[in-house]
């Protein structure tokens, strides 16, 4: 058999190629939906769930606050990192002295 | 990966599979739609057998959507790739010894010839692939992506991992082989004027 009676064949072959059966084509596309990354896993959505979601980043952001205050205005117990920073000393010391108030209404009672 | 790909159809495949990877199902839909029928072919003809067929591409896709977020680009054309590895899984299954059986080809697409046309046609199909089976491995592939699927040889290069001359030693040697198989069937297949 010469070359021209084999492209024959071969053009025959080209001319009617098998065809994808239907149900190969949805099983192709439904492993390419179930291996596919979602949009939510890309771009800042990906950092946030990353950061666990809406309810990370809400502790995340009230932590951060306290952090804040905390150095800004801190509990007499600890020190005034916020005062020894930018040399100013901020922290009242109330001494229970300076006023008839206190915490229990003695003075109301015996007055 | 293989040699850059400049050709704006490797492109699209490349932007689709992008796409893909970004969370668009649709181009999912678009890539599988291009890519799935020339794989199956291919397959079909060199496995002879539509169910293997079937599960080498279905395999082959997986990979190819597993491997589309680290996908770069300009670095390799999405067709050679997914051929590279339809080639390979083909050779996988050759090698453990499946069979072929041309009663489970698939049934090709009715071009509506005459019915005396048709059945030319078919039988020249069942010859032809009957005499690829009796072909090497590597020279069946490299027949089939050349002759039929008509592809260049750098890009068969590719995706045999072999060298070009290799492909054209390849491919001259599984024509020789098939002239022989088909030697008896000339005047069957219509073929008593061809020299």
């Amino acid at each position: 058999m010469d070359d021209r009676a084999l492209e024959a064949l071969f053009e025959a072959e080209r001319a009617a190629p098998p065809v994808v059966p239907e149900a190969l084509m949805q099983r192709v596309f439904a492993d390419a939906l179930t291996v596919q990354p979602s949009a939510d896993s890309r771009g800042w959505r990906g950092w946030l769930r990353l950061l666990g979601g809406a309810p990370g980043l809400g502790g995340l952001v009230a932590a951060g606050c306290v952090g804040v205050w905390l150095g800004l205005a801190p509990p007499t117990a600890l020190p005034d990192l916020a005062g020894l920073v930018l040399g100013v000393e901020s922290t009242e010391v109330y001494d229970g002295q300076t006023d008839g108030l206190t915490g229990f209404g003695w003075d109301l009672e015996e007055s | 990966m293989h040699e850059p790909d400049p050709t704006p159809a490797g492109n699209d495949d490349a932007a689709l599979l992008a796409r893909y990877a970004q969370g668009d199902p649709a181009a999912a839909r678009l890539l599988a739609a291009r890519l799935t029928p020339r794989i199956y072919a291919h397959a079909c003809r060199v496995l002879g057998d539509s169910a293997e067929a079937e599960d080498v591409v279905q395999e082959a896709m997986v990979r190819l959507w597993r491997i589309a977020p680290d996908w770069r680009i300009g670095e390799a054309k999405v067709s050679t790739w997914l051929y590279r590895v339809v080639a390979n899984l083909c050779t996988d299954r050759l090698r453990k010894g499946a069979s072929v059986g041309l009663d489970d080809v698939a049934e090709p697409a009715d071009g509506a010839p005459s019915a005396a046309e048709g059945m030319q046609q078919r039988a020249r199909q069942d010859a032809l692939s009957r005499a690829l089976a009796t072909l090497p491995e590597r020279q069946r592939q490299a027949v089939v992506l050349r002759h039929i699927e008509g592809l260049a040889n750098p890009e068969i290069a590719a995706i045999l991992d072999v060298g070009v001359e290799a492909v054209e030693s390849l491919t001259a040697r599984g024509k020789r082989g098939l002239a022989r198989a088909l030697a008896g069937e000339r005047e069957a297949l219509g073929f008593e004027d061809y020299g």
